[in-house]
């Protein structure tokens, strides 16, 4: 009697158990995200010819520095995405007296990834001293048509520097290098990029692949650093990939060296992170 | 492992019981009703006054008087119990058989601070095999707690104690209650104890000396018949402002609780003895603290948790009348994690885990077989297996401890330890036991997982390696007793070689992060190093009337390349003479060590210089109201010596002349 209580129990249990672990499956009839969720939409404009509203995302408004864009096309017909199109940037900063342009990087594809073609810009001044505009050339390939939106973009400062230029010594060219911080900072290994380009004139800064780069992080109000960090190499179109290890949160110093045919080119700036 | 224990558990229960002294080398001090057995004190009660001689002693005073155990202080409160020249992650440090593990990544709590002499029924230290205790190179302390008393006809018991000590203003008060019945029993007991900053010899303040604790302890007993009882034990300790003049912390609070259920049945039958079982659970909880600090370079919080569950099973095989075989089985795991956050002003928190969160498991099994071919001679073999499993048990500790470049896997190492012990009586005067041994022990949670973690000693910063081997140390023991008339002398020699010894190496890629540290330091395994030395004592006693008792103790240790290992204790010698009367007796204590010139250079170690003090004691042990009444007073360091001894670490002077008193009362 008593034996027998005991495994009721127990098969009481077991059934419960089942019951309640076993019914938190998850149902599939959820509605899929707008493609545009969990970015803010920094500008927008009209591509006339191609009967296409152009409409640029990213991640944070526009900064001084490296800014990976996301760009939306939507047919003005019937307002649906246009996920197949030819699109090629050109930013251009209109200062009164002169002009010029900036790095960028087209969409590397027709196609557009999750319904957005990223590209890039690394704005090398804030608005402050012009004006900044982003003309967005749009072949669509849906409707076989071609137009221009040329769409002014607001770029602040950062509250701290993404961005720095130097004059190397050994070739007298002007290098502008870009810092991509780990998306999510952690004390432990941390992915970076340092992206180059090379002025080659007002409107032509091709991306640059003959430095070498070595960094040593330091946390400037301990006077301390981390071990085992890996300096960044070149992995294509000017991005350099490399590790940062953090051993604790605070406020952390990536300081630079940039070399060129193994002679010191710059080694007077540096990055800052604090998580 | 679970199925073993509940074996070993109903194997002891099926049956009996007739035992022989175990003949391992195993020294139990016993600090009530005391049985003192081991070679070097030998049979009788010979160093039970000498270590009692003080009432007002903290179980870290105990201790500090045994040969085999050395010191290493870093403040009044929180002294770190060594064996030999054996560190605290070569030796296993127990609390009635269970594991606890310190929440303090700086070693400033070991077990043997929650552990009031109230609550101590003895210490039981285990120098050459770690067969019950755990798989250990260095040996084993088991503090072997009180239990409650049911009574010698009288149901409720109690006593009240209170004193004070001058060197640190000090208070020790405590009192404690004992209800039983021929069933039953339930003892508890609390103890206070505080002090100021202490005065050293020649007068001087020792700044950020001072602590204050509460301990409180719980025992409960229930009889189910003869030889066959269940009990529970508590714990509950709790310490504040916590000074360590040593390091430049002190510790704002500090917690432990502890909690054990055993089932103990003794003298069964003819085959099976002794057999016990506990399940048991602590935790501890340790918060550094550094706002009374003057001159902070950054102010940090340091939280540390641990958390262990265990459980174990003993039993007693009879054989035959001259041979028996002691079976262990157990289980542990036990969790950790520690952190630090820095604050700079106008800077944002710098936090890190110092212990990446982190897991260990053990199961382990150990059997200790006798064998008496004779009355004159007698063999002991004790044999144990070891299974560890340790692991990172979040996200955020792999991810910091990768940083490291060392493995964040699973780490699972198997110990084995085997030990040999050989006795003969070559006169009935003379005996010589010859000890070999075998023995591994895992890496500890610091070496392994340490992030980071400032050493005070040497002024580095440590960082752990999960790719390190498990230490292997040859043991050779040998010890030797002889007595003639009321003279008894004893001599112990050891001898280790360890391989794969595990040291701070410098790497100077590294970069300390502690404000004016001096490096960092990886955990490594070096080839091996040697340790060795020697003990010996000389007792005299003239009936109960007048005792003498002097010991004598020598480490050396080496490396593989033949550098002094640190923290290595000089020769030292403790003596002491005690005359009793009916109601009174008179102590006279010395204490002297050499210096010590045999230091690790490499790790900024200075040599020590040598010492002598002297201690008088005083007691009058009489009734108050037909109940026991005792006033215990003495003046310690009477010459008011400024000394330290070798393994006091930042050379901080210990206590000058100290008077104390204490009343204790019986009902």
């Amino acid at each position: 009697m008593n034996r027998k209580r005991i495994l009721l129990s127990a098969l009481v249990l077991a059934v419960c158990s089942i019951l309640v672990f076993g019914c938190k499956k998850s149902s599939n009839n959820v509605v899929a995200p707008s493609p545009t969720v969990g970015y803010i939409k920094i500008a927008e404009g009209y591509a006339a010819g191609a009967a296409t509203k152009v409409e640029i995302y990213a991640v944070d408004s526009a900064f001084t520095g490296y800014n990976k864009l996301y760009i939306a096309l939507f047919d003005s017909v019937n307002n649906t995405f246009v996920e197949t199109a030819q699109v090629t940037l050109m930013p251009n900063m209109d200062m009164m007296s002169m002009s010029h342009s900036a790095p960028y990087e087209n969409p590397a594809s027709t196609s557009a990834v999750n319904k957005m073609f990223p590209c890039s810009v690394c704005f090398i001044m804030p608005s402050s001293g012009g004006t900044w505009t982003l003309a967005v050339t749009v072949q669509n390939l849906i409707n076989s048509k071609n137009g221009v939106a040329t769409i002014t973009i607001n770029v602040k400062d950062p509250s701290t520097a993404r961005m720095f230029s130097f004059i190397s010594p050994i070739d007298s060219g002007k290098y502008f290098v870009s810092f991509i911080p780990p998306v999510k900072p952690i004390v432990g290994i941390n992915d970076f990029e340092v992206v180059v380009y090379k002025k080659h004139s007002m409107m032509m800064f091709p991306a640059d692949s003959s430095l070498g780069i070595s960094f040593i992080p330091t946390m400037p109000t301990m006077s301390h650093s981390s071990p085992n960090n890996v300096d960044p190499v070149h992995s294509g179109k000017g991005h350099y990939k490399g590790k940062v290890n953090f051993t604790m949160t605070g406020f952390w110093r990536l300081s630079t060296t940039f070399r060129s045919s193994m002679a010191v080119a710059d080694s007077a700036h540096y990055f800052d992170i604090t998580f | 492992m679970i199925c073993l224990l509940v074996f070993l558990y109903s194997a002891g229960n099926a049956q009996d019981y007739k035992k022989y002294p175990d003949k391992d080398t195993t020294v139990n001090v016993q600090l009530n009703e005391v049985t003192i057995k081991g070679p070097l004190i030998g049979s009788d009660q010979r160093i039970k006054d000498f270590y009692m001689a003080n009432k007002a002693a903290t179980t870290e005073d105990v201790l500090s008087k045994l040969p085999e155990i050395n010191m290493i202080r870093r403040g009044s409160y929180g002294v770190e119990p060594l064996i030999r020249t054996y560190n605290t992650g070569q030796i296993n440090l127990l609390v009635d058989g269970m594991r606890i593990h310190g929440a303090c990544t700086d070693k400033m709590d070991p077990a043997s601070i929650y552990i009031e002499p109230k609550n101590l029924q003895g210490i039981h230290i285990q120098t050459t095999h770690g067969a019950v205790a755990g798989s250990t190179i260095g040996g084993t302390v088991d503090f072997k707690l009180r239990e409650a008393d049911c009574g010698c006809g009288k149901r409720v018991t109690g006593y009240v104690s209170s004193g004070y000590q001058s060197a640190a203003r000090s208070l020790f008060e405590t009192a404690g209650l004992n209800i039983g019945s021929s069933k039953w029993a339930i003892r508890s007991n609390i103890t206070y104890r505080g002090a100021e900053d202490y005065r050293s010899g020649g007068g001087e303040i020792v700044p950020y000396s001072r602590y204050s604790k509460l301990n409180y302890g719980l025992s409960a007993k229930y009889i189910f018949a003869t030889n066959w009882y269940t009990k529970a034990d508590f714990i509950y300790d709790d310490g504040w402002n916590i000074g360590y003049p040593a390091l430049p912390m002190d510790v704002g609070y500090a917690a432990a609780r502890i909690a054990a259920v055993s089932i103990v049945k003794q003298k069964v039958n003819a085959k099976w003895s002794n057999s016990e079982y506990k399940l048991y659970a602590n935790n501890v909880y340790h918060l550094m603290d550094d706002t009374h600090r003057d001159n902070l370079a950054i102010h940090m919080d340091m939280p540390g948790h641990s958390n262990t569950f265990g459980s174990y099973a003993n039993a007693t095989l009879q054989f035959d009348h001259d041979q028996n075989m002691q079976f262990r089985a157990d289980i542990s795991t036990t969790e950790l994690t520690a952190s630090m956050t820095m604050h700079q002003l106008n800077q944002p928190p710098m936090y890190m885990l110092t212990w990446p969160d982190n897991r260990s498991i053990q199961a382990g099994f150990g059997a200790i077989y006798n064998n008496r071919f004779d009355t004159l001679s007698s063999i002991t073999i004790s044999a144990r297996l070891d299974q560890f499993v340790n692991y990172l048990t979040s996200r955020a500790g792999k991810d910091q401890l990768s940083v490291l470049q060392k493995s964040t896997d699973d780490i699972s190492r198997t110990l084995k330890n085997i030990s040999t012990e050989m006795a003969h009586h070559f006169s009935p005067r003379c005996e010589i036991s010859v000890i070999a041994g075998y023995a591994e022990r895992m890496p500890s949670s610091s070496e392994l997982y340490g992030f980071y973690l400032f050493n005070a000693f040497d002024n580095y910063d440590y960082v752990g390696s999960t790719t390190l081997k498990k230490e292997q140390a040859y043991k050779a023991d040998i010890n030797m007793q002889y007595t003639v008339s009321k003279i008894h002398f004893s001599f112990t020699s050891f001898a280790t070689k360890i391989d794969n010894y595990i040291l701070g190496i410098h790497q100077p890629v590294f970069n300390a992060m502690t404000i004016g540290a001096n490096g960092v330091k990886t955990y490594e395994n070096i080839e091996f190093a040697y340790m060795a030395g020697m003990e010996a004592g000389v007792f005299y006693k003239a009936e109960h009337k007048f005792q003498f008792i002097s010991t004598f103790k020598y480490n050396y240790g080496t490396d593989n390349n033949s550098e002094h290992l640190p923290l290595v204790a000089p020769f030292k010698n403790v003596t002491s003479i005690r005359k009793q009367l009916k109601h009174w007796a008179m102590q006279l204590d010395a204490e002297s060590a050499c210096a010590q010139y045999k230091v690790n250079k490499s790790s900024g170690e200075t040599p020590t210089r040598e010492f002598f003090i002297a201690h008088v004691r005083g007691g009058y042990f009489g009734s108050l109201s037909q109940k026991p009444f005792g006033i215990d007073c003495g003046i310690e360091n009477i010459f008011d010596v400024a000394y330290k001894e070798h393994l006091d670490w930042g050379k901080v002077s210990r206590p000058g002349r100290n008077l104390y008193i204490q009343v204790s009362y019986s009902f």
